[in-house]
């Protein structure tokens, strides 16, 4: 098995406003190790976001390529980027993303439910990672009766769920307050440890200074590949 | 979790919306279900009047429409136009026996009743009536009358009763045993009585006849036809007449009660668009967690499918219980008041119930078909992103 779980090969993406043709990306190439805890840096609308979605198989990219262990996913149906999505990918938000009518325990299980996982499993599946994430006590906790943290603890929980490979995170931590950032980000190390491959979008460096791997986008181009650090 | 919970879920979340819309489609189907159940109850009905008239022949004036030929199982008024010496030549056909009927109205108590004019002794083979109380006709011209036992009930009548008809006053000499037929609300007098009460000479309205062999009826037609002047009409052409013509006002009514389900299926329609608008960034969670499109189409079709379930199934009860609170209100009316001494005037049956479900659910998914086409080809990304 390659030491590569992720590469991009001339990443552009654009999108049509009207007439007016407005780049996102503008051929990004980059290699993420298997395993690894990388960091994609730079300021808002710039194109961190974009990537990630790329990356994650979310938006297809007007040009390039993605591989995910090797296989280029640019031509994938959606059906078939929703399979590996359930299978490989797990994604945690900025605003963390709850299904609002759900419980915590639910959540979970919403995400086993699409690759297939039985109900017995689900739930026992789901009451084990939110004990590990230190919430047995709001299985049955609707999102708005959450704190911030926990409701990010829920998502790390959800994206978890089907025991993917990789870990996208966007803004993991932009909208919680510094008690409840340590404790997401101590999950975030624990979980990379247990050889999770982890890949954080944020424009805070302090994050970025843990990271094995920085990437830094400015105006759609990678200004900094990751292997300068 | 599993597709049929977190559709649930979803649909009972805003419940006012969920209640409004369920209420539209649970409307439609009942009215549905109401006009349904009391058409079919009227089409049972007549099958037992045609069968309870015990008739093969009905002998009527050339040129009847439709309308009157309906009126002969439902005891209407009719005009008087066959002489009573065409009727008698028909009685003289060997191989039949033929009753005449004059049949003609009057009210007790302000309630429209038909006053039927016989010849006594015929009709009583003919019918095979049985009395209940007191006595029969003694004679072929007595100045008495025969009631139904509806009749007796309703209005609280009891033998040597006098009714007034036409200014005229009737003792009443006898209580029929109940038939279940149009004859229970029925007060019958003798024919020579009956023509000179209303003034109609030695006219009847339509002459009854059984025949001894069915196989040869064409040939008791033509005979019938070659003694006098006159319409014939078999028992079952003329079922089929008012079937139809009763078919007709069911299916207008159904079709009435189908632009409210209709209503309804636009209802179910908005409010699954809505919910899509609303709750696009969830889509987009579906989408990034690995639901495929298919699974967004189908939680999307089950919502929709949903509202026609339950919405059907409270349908289907509303219009049961409907039907029969409305039956005999609709009873009152004159074209069904024949109706009025049956017990039964609605018809509860299974085919009726599945496939008002069936139509209810059927309906619910089409109407969800575009809205979860819609949902399910969101893009993530946009659905994510969206405020």
């Amino acid at each position: 098995m390659s030491d590569i779980i992720i590469k991009t090969e001339n990443l552009v993406k654009t999108y049509n406003t009207g007439k007016v043709r407005t780049y996102a990306l503008r051929g990004i190439s980059l290699e993420i190790a298997r395993n690894s805890f990388s960091c994609i840096i730079g300021p808002s609308g710039h194109g961190k976001s974009t990537l990630m979605h790329l990356m994650g198989g979310l938006d297809g990219p007007t040009e390039g390529s993605v591989f995910i262990d090797g296989a280029d996913i640019s031509g994938l149906s959606n059906s078939e980027l929703a399979g590996l999505r359930a299978k490989k990918i797990g994604f945690v938000f900025q605003f963390f993303n709850l299904l609002q009518n759900l419980t915590a325990k639910e959540n979970v299980e919403t995400a086993m439910m699409f690759s297939g996982v039985n109900e017995k499993t689900q739930k026992e599946k789901a009451k084990g990672l939110l004990s590990l994430l230190g919430l047995s006590e709001k299985l049955n906790a609707k999102p708005s009766e959450l704190s911030g943290g926990q409701q990010q603890r829920v998502a790390i929980a959800r994206a978890l769920a089907n025991d993917p490979e990789i870990l996208l995170m966007d803004e993991p931590t932009g909208n919680l307050d510094s008690e409840s950032e340590a404790e997401v980000l101590d999950n975030i190390l624990k979980l990379n440890k247990d050889g999770k491959t982890i890949i954080i979008v944020t424009h805070n460096r302090d994050i970025a200074k843990m990271a094995a791997m920085v990437f830094e986008i400015r105006d759609g181009r990678l200004v900094d590949d990751g292997k300068t650090k | 979790m599993n597709i049929p919970k977190l559709v649930l879920k979803n649909i009972t979340r805003r419940k006012a919306r969920f209640f409004f819309t369920l209420l539209g489609i649970t409307v439609g189907i009942a009215s549905f279900v109401t006009l349904l159940s009391l058409g079919g109850g009227l089409k049972n009905e007549i099958k037992k009047q045609a069968s309870e008239l015990g008739a093969n022949l009905i002998v009527t004036p050339k040129g009847w429409c439709a309308y009157e030929q309906v009126s002969v199982l439902t005891g209407e008024q009719l005009p008087e136009a066959i002489p009573f010496d065409d009727a008698r030549k028909i009685s003289a056909i060997k191989g039949l026996t033929a009753v005449p009927y004059l049949t003609e109205r009057t009210a007790i108590k302000n309630s429209p009743l038909p006053v039927i004019g016989i010849l006594p002794e015929e009709m009583k083979i003919f019918k095979r009536w049985e009395i209940e109380k007191g006595d029969y006709f003694s004679s072929q011209d007595e100045n008495a009358i025969v009631i139904g036992s509806g009749i007796a009930q309703q209005f609280k009548l009891n033998v040597l009763d006098k009714l007034t008809i036409k200014g005229r006053q009737f003792p009443v000499r006898g209580i029929l045993k109940g038939t279940g037929s149009k004859d229970d609300i029925a007060m019958f007098m003798s024919l020579s009585v009956a023509q000179k009460l209303y003034g109609v000479g030695d006219k009847v309205s339509f002459v009854a006849v059984k025949v001894d062999d069915i196989s040869k009826m064409d040939e008791y037609i033509l005979k019938i036809q070659e003694a006098a002047n006159v319409a014939v009409v078999s028992d079952k052409q003329l079922l089929r007449s008012v079937l139809s013509i009763v078919g007709t006002v069911s299916l207008t009514l159904q079709l009435i009660a189908a632009v409210a389900i209709l209503a309804a299926a636009f209802g179910i329609i908005n409010t699954m668009m809505t919910a899509i608008y609303e709750r696009r960034r969830e889509i987009g969670i579906l989408q990034a967690i690995g639901a495929r499109e298919i699974t967004i189409f189908k939680i999307f079709l089950l919502e929709s499918g949903f509202y026609g379930l339950l919405g059907g199934v409270i349908g289907i009860v509303a219009g049961l219980i409907f039907s029969s609170i409305a039956s005999p209100y609709i009873s009152q009316n004159e074209f069904t008041a024949f109706m009025k001494g049956s017990e039964m005037a609605v018809t509860f049956d299974s085919k009726l119930i599945i496939g008002s479900l069936l139509f209810s659910v059927f309906v619910s998914l089409i109407s969800g078909l575009y809205p979860a086409w819609k949902a399910s080809r969101l893009s993530p990304v946009e659905a994510i992103s969206y405020e």
